[in-house]
């Protein structure tokens, strides 16, 4: 079971409750376990105490918790589930975070679900980058955000309040009911995540042959069951979205129906230790019809089903010594985060379960 | 107080004088006008409907051709199924492109229009 602070009474300044928090949460990402019993019983009794003495007090946001930055193999992915963040308070205190724009744009979005997924995937970003800097502390609030030329949001280091540029890339993604942000260190990554009940409003393989290539709408006319097609459709869709979001050149660069991507079976063996139950492991590869050398030899994908409630893709780039190699799997780690309150190291617990890719969680 | 103009277009030059704005008036270039017209409100009307079916939007959502996709809660695959809804709806074909430049659903009818015309030319 996991702890979650109150409503109302756990933003305090107090000594004791941020220790609290601190040791908390490091202790989960170093263990990535829960507490023991024990211990549990303890921190809870501890912090009601404090929570309540506290009560009266003006409630402020706790400082961040730093977070180490990914190795070079390593992939991190954050997500926030909205329908756990229920505190009015916070998430006010949430909307203080952003910058004049992204206020503009949430106050224009219609539709409360969808604000709430839009401000928390804000806050998500912005803490989530805020903490891997552990050698100056950044404010959340002071990160400034451009675009590339071609649309891919990153870090503006230079306009912003510090220069202290960590070779960190990112890439979110979110539904009403789930947001998410993916992080590596010197590699693109795209991520999208998709509820997996989603349908669609057209027929899938009319859309799929408007807009998929022709292999993958072969692979999809060939399943029977619309259930299953459905489903197997959401799937390709993050992942030819993620592809299109690690490229980072729009669509125009890569439409969709120029590239085709699929599992392929690997064999197993070697040194590499697979996330799966089967004999065999799919490695998800990316063909061209434009590109058939280069480009798509380079790309890494993982596809899991996430919090029992999404599919979730994440798609890297593989770095050079590695690039052409078979068979090197994803090195993941998966956290479900309320910024400021708690994280949950998930990866290889029920909330992360790999459909397909080389994955190895961590 | 006079406030210096904007030059926004080659061909035009608006002034505003204390907040007021006045017409733009255009200068003379060499063979011809380069007007832009808006699309027809029909065009904006029917894609407030297709967008408004397509996310499922409460019947008292206000759309209008200023309306942002994003902000009315479509994600990427909501937009695909809305240029695919727009493409039957209009009889045209609408290229990953074009499609990108949609923000609005005014952009959306102005490119359903000049998609129209260059169909029928």
């Amino acid at each position: 079971m996991v702890l979650v602070l109150g409503a109302g009474c756990c933003f305090v300044k107090g000594y004791v409750v941020e220790h609290l928090l601190h040791f908390r949460l490091l202790a989960k990402l170093s263990q990535g376990r829960m507490f023991s019993f024990v211990s549990k019983r303890l921190s809870l009794m501890m912090m009601t105490k404090v929570c309540c003495f506290q009560r009266n007090f003006s409630s402020a946001l706790p400082p961040l918790v730093p977070v180490k930055l990914p190795s070079k193999m390593e992939t991190h992915f954050w997500y926030v589930l909205p329908d756990e963040v229920k505190s009015e308070s916070l998430l006010s205190q949430y909307s203080e975070l952003l910058s004049p724009r992204e206020k503009k744009n949430l106050y224009h979005m219609q539709g409360d679900q969808f604000k709430k997924s839009a401000l928390l995937a804000r806050v998500l970003v912005r803490t989530t980058i805020a903490r891997y800097q552990t050698n100056c502390q950044v404010n959340p609030r002071s990160l400034k955000f451009k675009k590339t030329i071609y649309g891919k949001p990153e870090v503006d280091w230079e306009n912003g309040d510090k220069w202290c540029p960590p070779p960190l890339h990112f890439n979110i993604s979110h539904t009403s009911s789930l947001v998410a942000c993916g992080v590596t260190v010197n590699v693109p990554i795209g991520i999208d995540v998709e509820e997996k009940q989603r349908r669609l409003k057209n027929k899938i393989l009319a859309f799929a042959k408007r807009y998929f290539s022709p292999d993958e709408v072969k692979l999809l006319t060939a399943i029977s069951d619309p259930e299953i097609q459905r489903q197997e459709f959401i799937k390709l869709w993050t992942l030819k979205e993620a592809y299109v979001k690690a490229v980072g050149r729009g669509f125009s660069a890569a439409p969709f129906n120029t590239f085709t991507i699929r599992a392929r079976v690997v064999k197993m063996g070697g040194f590499h230790h697979f996330d799966t139950q089967h004999s065999e492991a799919s490695e998800i590869v990316v063909e061209s019809s434009d590109d058939p050398e280069n480009l798509t030899r380079n790309w890494q994908f993982a596809l899991l089903d996430l919090a029992g409630s999404h599919y979730a893709a994440i798609c890297i780039e593989k770095e050079n010594s590695a690039g052409g190699e078979a068979g090197v799997p994803m090195r993941l780690t998966v956290w479900k985060t309320i910024p400021f309150v708690e994280d949950e190291r998930v990866s290889g617990t029920g909330a992360v379960v790999p459909i397909s890719g080389l994955i190895k969680q961590l | 107080m006079f406030e210096q103009g904007r030059i926004s277009s080659v061909n035009s030059v608006s002034l505003s004088i204390n907040g007021k704005s006045f017409p733009s008036l255009r200068m003379r270039s060499a063979p011809r006008f380069r007007v832009s017209c808006a699309a027809k409100p029909e065009t904006v009307d029917k894609v407030c409907q297709i967008v408004k079916k397509q996310l499922a939007l409460p019947a008292d959502t206000t759309v209008t051709g200023e309306s942002k996709f994003a902000a009315l809660g479509a994600d990427s695959l909501d937009t695909v199924e809305i240029v695919m809804g727009l493409e039957e709806e209009f009889g045209i074909s609408v290229e990953e492109e074009s499609a990108q430049t949609i923000s609005t659903v005014q952009d959306a009818a102005d490119l359903i229009e000049k998609l129209i015309e260059t169909k029928s030319a």
